[in-house]
């Protein structure tokens, strides 16, 4: 369903929507994060990519899996703690981190449901913004099969124009979400189509940055897994691990226990975000490394966004929000990495 | 919804042997779920273990799935998990979630002989798989073991496989000579050559440290065993089991799901990552 919703009626809807928990991108010193706002006169839409994506809402940096305990009464005791399923809105999902959410939605569903994951996304509504203008210098939606104006992932897609938004409801949820302020939207003219339209195609003509060729990488991947060329390209890696970090599609965790009495034996288990690029990654505890280096550790991150996650689930895992690009500290660039691998040996 | 994955059932020691001791100790627990479930495995499938306030660790199940009473676990002594369960006493509680992993292909064997080849610890995985063998000694041809480790005192399950001598054929090495030592003295893959299996109508599984694994399977190649004959287990470093926290993998598999058995064949295909 299309609708229009002038901007002066915006924080009505939100004003509305009192029974959820409301996110929206909100600036913090010199950096955007996604947070919960209690004013909807502080959601601020002209913002650009928020240093971390929405994943963190819904698969947090660290979360509380299960909780031990023992007591001479009851002995050991071990309690599930699952999120609370609490109603929530995210404003202003960049389309790039919406379509994140389909590629995290495939990991940590399949044949093991992931409680805590889909407590929560499936208590989430997705309000995407299309980007009327890139987020980021590094913006290449368009290379990995995504684009400024992309639907997926979303339960609403708004498009700035100028002093009105064009409101498109993509699922049920979206649905849900403007029937409750109704009368704040109202029907799209032939114009409102037509503008919202030449925003969405001049978008695409602003983005800088692209991948020559990206179809042709998995297939040239498959045979570089020995080839020395992972040796050179990370040469400069420092192992800091912020490209995976800020990545809205990876998904590595750790768990470990932290306890806060010994004895008698009290404390939770931890589900951390970790990252491939972390040499104890996959150390094993006699200290065999089948990735011992480097090389080895940046080959795994682009073989799995561009080889494996494609052969296993016909998805790039990579929606070209750039933030590793932006923030890598000395300059490896997946565009440039992926540029020489399409050329490599010819 | 169904058992959170996550979440593992507490379950009981309820017997610790020492196997081994010195610098590399084995210990082999058998446990006991505290409440009856559903716990149901293939040999060569494995288990996530709890020592709750230490963490986790992924064991391969010893035992057989004929036997219904206990579940067994041999544990080399290594990080930190693992020297927990060293120091922990007959009626302490550990926590167990799983099964996890493929198992060996054990009903495709049917009729054929069978040859377990293991090394140190590997010992383990090939235990189960070696009892439901020997539990159903009909569907198959002969059984023959050929286990080594360094001195006869790193040697597990010793009384147990004085025992099997009598039900099939074992041969024992030990790396290097020793006083009172009969059988074969060298490394496992010697043993093997100097055994000479035939390769006709023959499955053979081994497992063990990596470079043993390596060898074994050269040798089984001099032999005329084909890819497709030569099973074996890979360990790689798990947090989730259950393919979700990335770092198992092996290119594109992760071993906790896909594997952690494969024929020779199988893992010829895949990176050399583990």
């Amino acid at each position: 369903m299309e609708k229009i919703l002038s901007k002066k009626s915006f924080p009505q809807w939100v004003k509305k929507l009192s029974s959820y928990t409301i996110y929206a991108p909100v600036k913090k010193d010199d950096l955007w994060e996604y947070d919960v706002i209690d004013k909807p006169e502080s959601i601020d839409f002209d913002y650009p990519n928020a240093v971390l994506s929405p994943k963190k809402i819904i698969f947090p940096q660290r979360e509380i899996l299960l909780e031990f305990s023992s007591s001479n009464e009851e002995g050991l005791q071990v309690k599930e703690i699952l999120p609370g399923e609490t109603p929530s809105v995210i404003f202003g999902v960049r389309p790039c981190d919406g379509k994140a959410l389909t590629l995290t939605d495939k990991v940590f569903g399949g044949d093991f449901q992931d409680p805590y994951y889909w407590n929560r996304r499936n208590s989430i509504i997705v309000v995407g913004l299309s980007c009327s203008i890139p987020p980021s210098p590094d913006c290449f939606c368009l290379s990995v099969d995504g684009s400024p104006h992309s639907r997926e992932g979303l339960d609403i897609l708004m498009t700035d124009l100028g002093d009105r938004y064009f409101t498109e409801t993509l699922t049920k949820k979206g649905d849900k979400l403007i029937n409750l302020a109704k009368n704040l939207f109202k029907p799209p003219t032939t114009k409102d189509k037509k503008d919202a339209q030449k925003i969405h195609v001049e978008s695409e003509k602003k983005i800088n940055r692209q991948i020559k060729a990206t179809k042709k990488i998995p297939p040239k991947l498959k045979g570089m897994f020995d080839s020395p060329f992972w040796d050179e390209e990370s040469l400069s890696c420092i192992r800091c691990g912020i490209c995976t970090y800020l990545c809205p599609t990876c998904h590595c965790f750790d768990i470990n226990d932290e306890v806060s009495s010994s004895s008698p034996i009290k404390g939770q288990r931890i589900r951390t975000w970790d990252n491939c690029q972390f040499p104890d990654f996959t150390m094993h505890s006699s200290g065999h490394n089948p990735r011992p280096d480097r090389a080895s550790r940046l080959r795994q991150r682009i073989l799995h966004k561009f080889q494996y996650f494609v052969e296993k689930h016909k998805n790039y895992q990579c929606t070209g929000c750039g933030r590793c690009i932006s923030k890598c500290p000395v300059g490896i660039d997946i565009i440039e990495v992926l540029d020489k691998v399409r050329d490599y040996g010819s | 919804m169904d058992h959170n994955a996550y979440i593992p059932r507490l379950a009981k020691l309820i017997d610790i042997k020492e196997e081994v001791s010195g610098a590399r100790p084995i210990k082999t627990f058998r446990t006991e779920f505290f409440i009856k479930n559903d716990f149901s495995f293939r040999c060569g499938q494995c288990a996530m273990l709890s020592v709750f306030g230490k963490g986790e660790s992924m064991i391969s199940i010893s035992s057989s799935p004929l036997m219904k009473d206990y579940l067994q676990f041999s544990i080399l002594k290594m990080g930190r998990v693992t020297s927990s369960l060293h120091e922990m006493q007959i009626g302490d509680l550990i926590g167990i979630r799983g099964p996890y992993g493929n198992g060996f292909p054990i009903e495709d064997w049917k009729g054929k002989k069978l040859i377990f080849i293991g090394g140190g610890i590997g010992l383990a995985p090939i235990w189960s798989v070696l009892h439901t063998a020997l539990g159903k000694k009909d569907d198959y041809g002969d059984i023959t073991l050929i286990y080594g480790a360094r001195t006869s005192k790193d040697l597990v399950f010793r009384e147990e496989l004085e025992e099997l001598r009598k039900k099939m054929t074992v041969h024992l090495s030990v790396d290097v000579e020793e006083q009172g030592w009969e059988e074969f003295v060298g490394f496992v893959p010697q043993n093997v050559t100097d055994k000479k299996p035939s390769p006709e109508n023959a499955i053979t599984v081994t497992c063990g440290p990596p470079i043993m694994i390596k060898f074994v399977i050269q040798a089984l190649e001099e032999l005329g065993f084909k890819d497709e004959q030569i099973y074996t287990t890979v360990e790689n470093k798990m947090k989730c089991g259950i393919g979700k926290c990335g770092r198992c993998n092996i290119g594109l598999h992760y071993v906790c799901k896909d594997g952690p058995v494969y024929s020779w064949a199988e893992l010829k295909k895949l990176p050399q990552e583990y």
